[in-house]
């Protein structure tokens, strides 16, 4: 599941370049921050919940894409963060959006520390096993400790991130900027940690781990903090989207959320973080428009295109695009 | 003491359900090394055509048949167009049968509708114990249950699962063996696959037959799995009986903790025993 | 002091016994071939020493440390470095990036996961020293699958040796060589361990003469002799074994 590229002989270099320069970082930057106030309403929603959920695929895909882990029971920590912050915004009356933030990042982090070990002691499909079976645990808690979390209903609430700052006038362009900054801090971090030797270890650790204990790496330590930082920005997506939503669910911990954050990072393109920003967006406007035309069918229509893409694009989409851009770009050029 | 033998047969009844809902999915791991997620799917499959057959007049003992015979026909289709063309492959193969699940359950929520459906049980009436009564039903599901199990042994001690074994390990090798792996592939994913069905409809005056069951049962059979240790038969059976009766004991002890003393076993099993019971080390 | 002391070593696989007590002492600077044939255990014995198997019984000393317990890496960083008999490489990274992992493999956590390296750093003239040794310069940016077996070859003994082990355990160095590939990395094996410890095992009695003072030579995973090239080439009982009694 590799983009192979040319390479030019400079050390610092990432491998997963589609160009030189910061071209689509600009591009990017305009279609984000121009596009949104010049798009109807409506749309505004899904922006938002594409930047959360490219936050959530982003770190799966630090996991999934980079080191090899394929854990499908990512939801959890998602889920936990969500269901920590609406626990402490609806049950202990603490209002201020940096302490709920925090608290849930430190839950999301240490249910991995807990749940790390676990899995990681097992090889590849039994690893993919355990965490299914894990992320299930955490549902089936979610679901039966009605107390707590308010069982299949939920937790719900009108949460408005209060950032200490006065005079904050909340809108759905106002919160969709406000997500822009996590995704943007997001991206730009995980992105100078797979271009540090830690990225680089992580990509040998995925290919050979033998050798690199050979090597003298202690892959498990490895294995382990990149499962924390997983977590952590998985808890962050999912503290965002408790405050988009107004509700916590456990559905928010379930299968189908670590499915689907799978699939995105799969049909991205493992590895490449880009990639899995454009699995999110292309998976949730599929939803949405299935929502406007076919709500019924839309389970059948993403396990079909699940089974599509499994089989037939392991590389996923961003080998494709890259050559589109290179092409676009070298045509506009001459 | 009435109360505790009724507990125990409470435990080991819904043990040999387990141990039929899960045993295809051990089965298929083991033998194939494929996890095969769409297994709860297949189980619910099996339920609703299961339960269209008795609805037509048929006998329970037909909708059995016809119910794992549904399963086995979807296996069958999953396993040959799709599966088959990634061998070796085992991510992708679990990645396609999650896609599965969907592609499934919607198309029974599609032909059934989405209100849960039941059927009574095709044995009435029940055996007394002082003054508690204890299903027939229940009763028969043991029977069922260790049918299952001598059978599911026998067959791995045959040459047929030897057979399996090496086109697993050595696809080329055994093929120049002359072992025709491809369609014992096919046999194989197609027992399991039958197994999930004819268990689906089985337990349908148990459980009843919902979309969501897809993955409730997915969730129970993937803990008995990881509890009994992964790809093993006797594990299986061992865990699902061990599970069945903690689930049990627990409801009629310990209401607080009733419905989590599975995951308290997976949790255990995990943190001390991570190939299970009776796994190998991984 | 002594760099490596093994005592009673033995493995068993189930019922299988692969290694029989096995002892023998490596002083510093020696030069040892492991010699026996195919089955003999020597690939066993190598992962035993270097923590990729755990023994079933016995002793392995690093410099007078107990090791037996030590996990891989951390005998890589007391100076314990293999090489694989079959290439175990990085093949969807660069040469230049195999080799960075391998010369990172050493450092502290700061130099192997936060330290960029950048042109002029002490790291990349290591690496390009590294890489000069064995011929790979010019193909530093192509994929370690890309390359031939020969070069893959070079690549496997590059990677053992940039941590500059003070102990280096070559699994059949030369495997699956030509002839003129083969003189070449014995060549360059000898240039490069010139003073350190040396432990590989081999076939071709060429290769064990050319870089060996010591051999030892296993038979059904047990030591049947050890000694000087002279003593062995004159052991009978290795003639009977080895070489066929004649």
């Amino acid at each position: 599941m590799r983009m192979k590229t040319g390479s030019t002989p400079v050390l610092t270099r990432s491998r997963y370049r589609i160009s030189a320069g910061l071209l689509p970082y600009v591009v990017a930057g305009l279609v984000f921050t121009v596009l949104p106030p010049l798009l109807p309403d409506y749309f505004h929603s899904l922006l938002i919940k594409v930047l959360i959920f490219s936050v959530f695929a982003m770190s799966l895909d630090l996991i999934m894409g980079y080191t090899g882990l394929p854990s499908l029971g990512h939801a959890a920590y998602f889920g936990l963060a969500g269901y920590i912050a609406a626990i402490l915004l609806l049950k202990c009356g603490i209002d201020s959006f940096w302490v709920v933030l925090l608290a849930s990042l430190l839950g999301a982090t240490l249910l991995a520390a807990a749940f790390g070990p676990l899995a990681l002691r097992v090889k590849k499909i039994y690893f993919l096993l355990v965490t299914l079976a894990l992320g299930q645990l955490l549902f089936y808690v979610a679901w039966y400790w009605r107390s707590m979390t308010g069982g299949d209903d939920g937790l719900v609430g009108r949460f408005t991130p209060n950032l200490g700052i006065p005079g904050v006038k909340w809108s759905p362009l106002l919160f969709y900027y406000f997500v822009f900054i996590f995704f943007a801090f997001t991206f730009f971090v995980l992105r100078w940690v797979t271009r540090l030797p830690f990225g680089l270890s992580l990509k040998g650790l995925e290919q050979n781990e033998l050798r690199m204990r050979c090597l003298g790496y202690n892959t498990w330590a490895i294995k382990y903090v990149v499962f924390l930082i997983g977590a952590m920005f998985a808890g962050m997506a999912g503290v965002l989207f408790v405050y988009f939503n107004g509700f916590a669910v456990p559905k928010n911990l379930g299968l189908h959320f670590s499915g689907m954050v799978m699939f995105m990072v799969i049909l991205g393109g493992d590895a490449t973080l880009w990639g899995s920003v454009v699995g999110a967006a292309v998976i949730l406007y599929l939803e949405y428009i299935s929502s406007l035309y076919f709500p019924e069918r839309w389970p059948l229509v993403f396990g079909a295109a699940f089974i599509l893409t499994a089989m037939f694009m392991k590389g996923g989409l961003a080998p494709y695009l890259a050559k589109f851009w290179k092409w676009t770009v070298g045509k506009w050029r001459h | 003491m009435e109360r505790m033998l009724l507990n125990l047969l409470n435990g080991v009844s819904f043990g040999a359900l387990l141990f039929l809902l899960a045993s295809g999915l051990s089965l298929v791991l083991g033998l194939m090394g494929i996890l095969n997620l769409a297994h709860g799917a297949l189980f619910l499959f099996g339920a609703y055509v299961g339960i269209s057959v008795t609805q037509n007049g048929g006998h329970f003992i037909l909708a059995g048949l016809v119910g794992g015979a549904a399963g086995a026909a979807i296996g069958l289709a999953m396993e040959r167009g799709f599966l088959r063309h990634l061998h070796g492959r085992i991510l992708e193969q679990v990645l396609i049968s999650f896609g599965f699940i969907y592609v499934l359950t919607n198309v029974a929520s599609w032909i059934w509708g989405t209100v849960t459906q039941i059927v009574d049980a095709p044995i009435s009436g029940a055996i007394v114990l002082g003054d508690l009564f204890f299903p027939k039903y229940r009763l028969g599901l043991i029977a069922i249950g260790l049918v299952i199990a001598l059978g599911l042994y026998l067959f791995d001690k045959t040459r047929v699962g030897a057979m399996v074994r090496a086109g697993m390990d050595n696809a080329e090798m055994a093929g120049a063996l002359g072992v025709n792996v491809k369609f014992i592939s096919s046999m194989v994913f197609c027992l399991g696959a039958f197994i999930a069905g004819f268990a689906g409809i089985i337990g349908v005056p148990i459980f009843g037959a919902y979309p969501e069951i897809a993955l409730d049962a997915l969730n129970l059979a993937l803990i008995v799995v990881v509890v009994g240790g992964t790809g093993s038969i006797p594990g299986a059976l061992i865990a699902s009986l061990l599970l069945g009766v903690l689930d049990s004991f627990g409801k009629a002890l310990l209401p607080g903790i009733a419905s989590y003393t599975i995951y308290i076993a997976l949790i255990i099993i995990l943190v001390f025993r991570p190939s299970g019971i009776m796994g190998r080390s991984a | 002091m002594e760099a490596l002391r093994v005592e009673g070593l033995s493995k068993n696989f189930g019922g299988i016994q692969v290694l029989q007590d096995v002892t023998f002492t490596l002083k510093p600077g020696e030069r040892w071939a492991i010699i026996g044939p195919n089955g003999a255990g020597k690939t066993t014995l190598m992962n035993v020493l270097s923590g990729v198997l755990a023994p079933s019984r016995g002793r392995i000393e690093l410099w007078g440390r107990d090791v037996t317990r030590l996990s891989t890496y951390e005998r890589l960083r007391l100076g314990l470095a293999r090489s694989f008999q079959l290439n175990s490489l990085f093949p969807r990274l660069t040469v230049e990036e195999n080799i960075l992992l391998a010369l990172r493999g050493k450092m502290s956590a700061r130099g192997q996961f936060l330290q960029p390296t950048a042109k002029g750093d002490p790291l990349s003239l290591q690496m390009q020293e590294l890489l000069n040794s064995v011929g790979l310069w010019g193909k530093r940016s192509s994929f370690v699958r890309e390359l031939s077996y020969g070069e893959q070859r070079q690549m496997e003994i590059a990677m053992a040796l940039a941590s500059k082990p003070r102990i280096l355990m070559l699994d059949e160095p030369s495997a699956g060589l030509s002839g003129a590939e083969s003189l070449r990395t014995v060549d360059m094996i000898r240039s490069v361990t010139e003073g350190s410890t040396l432990l590989f095992s081999a076939h071709d009695m060429d290769v064990v003469f050319d870089l060996a003072d010591q051999i030892m030579v296993l038979f059904f995973g047990k030591i049947a002799a050890q000694g000087t090239c002279a003593e062995i080439q004159c052991d009978p009982m290795v003639k009977e074994i080895y070489l066929g009694g004649d």
